[in-house]
Formats: structure tokens, C-alpha cells, sequence
């Protein structure tokens, strides 16, 4: 095609992302949801950050896409349902995922389960499943780096049939093998669970254990949860 | 037969791939791709098992073109080279693109939205028989492009090989 100017002024994608919908406005990246090849997909897109060096704002930046990439590619294979990439845009840092289609976050779905009365009792298969994914996902040396109940999206089942979990939000994850990454990880995700989800000691607890039981690596970063608890403690005991 | 697909990211542009089994003059078509008479991708059908890998091929394509950072001479030796999982290019032409004794191919063209293509001059140089486009995944090789893109058994746990085949193809950039 001799006709196709080879640069054009404005980048394809951003003028794209001006008709796609926005669904969520970060502090790091805007979210859309629009079209493409034919399919429904989610667009993340990591735009600058004014007050950071642009030199270094625009590699790190670039080094979150490529992560978010890495990390999506190895949960994957491994059998760790993330959604599927179509297209990486490294001059606008874009990625175009697969929407997951009928999903809620797990945290809108523990807020309604909790805003309709319902028992934690009721929520501790989610928690055994959520344990049992992040446990595989650490066999992987997946640390994902920003769990939250936000960040995991819960399919819901067709008749009767067990929905499914999907993780996603891979931006600050890295590969890493140490127990104490991991185990900080658990943290995080503890902090955020009993933070944004009230009287659910014991729903994070079945988590846990459920996480325990399903790699053997798990008790070695459970021990190293339980010093950053403590260093956590005694953090904010000194002020 | 055809199947046209517009860029949503190049509003300008559209796809459009045209489907041939029992071909009997790959070594011709080939030379004229080279040469230039053919205004497309010739594409090896065995490795191909839906039409949207070799639109999301063609995308890219597009997308390194108008940013000036194809790794390939042409915008249809890039389309062959981004289905491709690695960064090899003579092994990308060996596997996606067509060899002489072939006796299917795969056309992929890349023209203006508004563009009357001239499909009857593409059809008519090829000496085979033109099958619906997306009739791809009965004539593609599942076990040759599972073992290329290196699928994973548990892999097909969380989604379909297709799924694995774009993830691959998105991802090479940064593996
Ligand atoms: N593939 C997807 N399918 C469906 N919904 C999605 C998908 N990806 C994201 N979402 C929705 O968009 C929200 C935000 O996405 P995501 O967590 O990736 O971005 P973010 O939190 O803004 O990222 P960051 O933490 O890097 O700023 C999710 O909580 C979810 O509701
Ligand atoms: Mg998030």
C-alpha cells in the first residue's frame, strides 16, 4: 500500500481511546472498554505522570505495560486464568485485554453478599478458591504486587455450575522466588481484604488456610506474613 | 467467501482475507508477491487457526508502519512476521509464509475503508479453489501450531488455543 503516509501527527490509539468508554479513572492508567477486531475489550492505558521525571516517568511506565504483560503470559500458562492480551502499544503504553464478559470484582461481590445479609459462611467457598488460585500463582513466582479484592474478577457460574476467578491488574507484579516477597504480597492483600471489607477476620483466615493447603511452599510464606504483620505492628507502635 | 474486517484503531483501513485449498501455483503467486503484483500476504494456511490471529497480525502491522518501527521490509512481510511467537524472521517466512509446493495459501490485504478491492484480479491469479475465508480452522495443522507457540496443556485449562496464540503473538515484544 504506496499510499499509506508512514507518520501521522496523533497517535492512532489515542484518537481510538477518545470514542472508547471510560470505566475507571486510576492515579497510574485510565480503564475504557471499547471494540476491537470485532471483539469487546478493555483497554488500560498508563499515561505520564507530570510530576515525575519524564525520562524516568517514561520508562517505568513502559516497564509496568511490559509487566502486566510478562505477569498475564505466565499465569496463563500455568492454568491461572488472566485475561487474554490482543495488542500492546509501547509508544502510547496502551494494552488491549479481553474483556471479561459477566464479571463482577470480588469486592463488589462481597459488599453485596454482606449488604444482602448474608452470611460469611456463605462466602467461604470464594475465599478456598481465591486461596487456592494465589497459592498456584506463587508456585508460578508470580508476585502480583497490588492484590486486592478489586483486582480479582468473579465470573458468575450458569445454572448452578461454579463461576469461575480471574486475575487481573498485573502492573506492579515480578517475578521473585523468595518466600518474604510473597508473604508481603499476602500482606498486602490482607491490609486491603480487612480494610475495605468489614467483619471479615474470618473469611481472610479461611483464605489463608486454604492457601496453606495448596503448595507446599505456602507454610514458608505464611511464616514470613506473620514477621511483616508484626513488623507492620510494631511500625505503627512507634508512630 | 471473502471476510473484511475493519481496524478499529486505523479507521481508514480494512482487512480482507481470501481463503484458496488445491492450489497448484504457489512458486508463481510467491514470485509475484516479491515482485510486487500481489498486494497482499501470502500466508500459509496450516498455521492459521481462526481469522482473527491474522487480523491481530495485521494490526500490528499497520500500527509499527505509521510509527516507523517495522522490523521487516514491507507492510506484508510485517503482517508475517507478527504471527510469528519469536523475533526470527527468516524462521517467521519459513513457517507462516507460503513455499512452493504448498497447495493451499492464505491471502491477507490491507486497503482503504472506502476502496473497491479488486478481488476478481487476486482471485483470478490463483490457480486453486477459493473456500470461505473462515473456514481456516478445518484446513489448519492444531498440533503444528500448538507445538510452535509452545501451548501449554494447562493453558488450554484457562482458554482456547486461539487464546494462547494471541497472547503469544502480543507478548513477544517483551519475553
Ligand atoms: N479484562 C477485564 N474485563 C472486565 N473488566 C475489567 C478488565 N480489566 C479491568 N476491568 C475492570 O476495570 C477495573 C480497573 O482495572 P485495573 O484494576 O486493571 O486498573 P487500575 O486499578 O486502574 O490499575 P492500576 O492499579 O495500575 O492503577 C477493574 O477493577 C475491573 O472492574
Ligand atoms: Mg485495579
Amino acid at each position: 500500500m504506496a499510499h499509506m503516509e508512514p507518520v501521522n501527527n496523533k497517535p492512532a490509539v489515542s484518537q481510538f481511546l477518545q470514542q472508547a468508554v471510560l470505566i475507571k479513572q486510576g492515579a497510574e492508567a485510565r480503564v475504557y472498554r471499547g471494540r476491537f477486531l470485532g471483539k469487546s475489550a478493555i483497554i488500560k492505558e498508563r499515561f505520564q505522570k507530570l510530576y515525575r521525571h519524564p525520562a524516568l516517568d517514561e520508562k517505568l511506565t513502559r516497564r509496568r505495560t511490559a509487566q502486566e504483560v510478562r505477569s498475564i503470559l505466565r499465569c496463563r500458562k500455568a492454568g491461572i486464568d488472566a485475561p487474554v492480551i490482543y495488542f500492546v502499544d509501547y509508544t502510547t503504553n496502551c494494552i488491549f485485554l479481553e474483556e471479561i464478559i459477566d464479571s463482577v470484582t470480588v469486592r463488589e461481590h462481597i459488599a453485596s453478599a454482606q449488604a444482602s445479609g448474608q452470611s460469611v459462611e456463605a462466602l467461604y467457598g470464594l475465599a478456598d478458591t481465591i486461596g487456592k488460585i494465589l497459592a498456584k500463582m506463587h508456585d508460578e513466582d508470580v508476585v502480583h504486587g497490588d492484590l486486592t479484592t478489586s483486582n480479582i474478577l468473579l465470573v458468575k457460574g450458569k445454572e448452578g455450575r461454579d463461576g469461575k476467578l480471574v486475575l487481573i491488574d498485573f502492573g506492579l507484579s515480578y517475578i521473585s522466588a523468595l518466600p518474604e516477597d510473597k508473604g508481603v504480597d499476602m500482606y498486602v492483600l490482607e491490609k486491603a481484604f480487612l480494610s475495605t471489607h468489614p467483619n471479615t477476620e474470618a473469611l481472610f483466615e479461611r483464605l489463608l488456610k486454604s492457601y496453606t493447603a495448596s503448595s507446599k511452599k505456602a507454610p514458608a510464606v505464611i511464616k514470613k506474613l506473620d514477621e511483616v504483620r508484626l513488623r507492620g505492628r510494631k511500625r505503627s507502635m512507634v508512630g | 467467501m471473502h471476510l473484511t474486517q475493519d481496524l478499529e484503531l486505523f479507521p481508514e483501513h480494512s482487512v480482507t482475507q481470501l481463503l484458496f485449498s488445491d492450489v497448484r501455483n504457489c512458486a508463481e503467486l510467491r514470485k509475484m508477491a516479491v515482485e510486487g503484483q500481489i498486494p497482499g500476504a501470502l500466508i500459509n494456511p496450516s498455521m492459521v487457526l481462526d481469522p482473527f490471529q491474522t487480523l491481530a497480525a495485521a494490526n500490528k502491522a499497520v500500527h509499527l508502519q505509521k510509527n516507523g518501527k517495522m522490523k521487516t521490509r514491507s507492510l506484508y512481510s510485517e503482517i508475517i512476521f507478527s504471527l510469528s511467537p519469536t523475533n526470527n524472521i527468516s524462521e517467521a517466512f519459513k513457517r507462516f509464509g507460503i513455499s512452493d509446493g504448498d497447495n493451499a495459501v492464505l491471502i491477507v490485504l490491507v486497503h482503504n475503508r472506502e476502496d473497491v478491492l479488486d478481488k476478481d484480479d487476486i482471485v483470478s491469479n490463483v490457480d486453486g479453489q477459493q473456500i470461505p475465508a473462515d473456514q481456516m480452522s478445518t484446513i489448519c495443522d492444531i498440533a503444528k501450531i500448538k507445538k510452535l507457540y509452545k501451548v501449554t496443556p494447562q493453558e488450554e485449562k484457562c482458554g482456547s488455543v486461539l487464546d494462547a496464540v494471541i497472547c503469544r503473538m502480543a507478548a513477544k515484544d517483551v519475553v
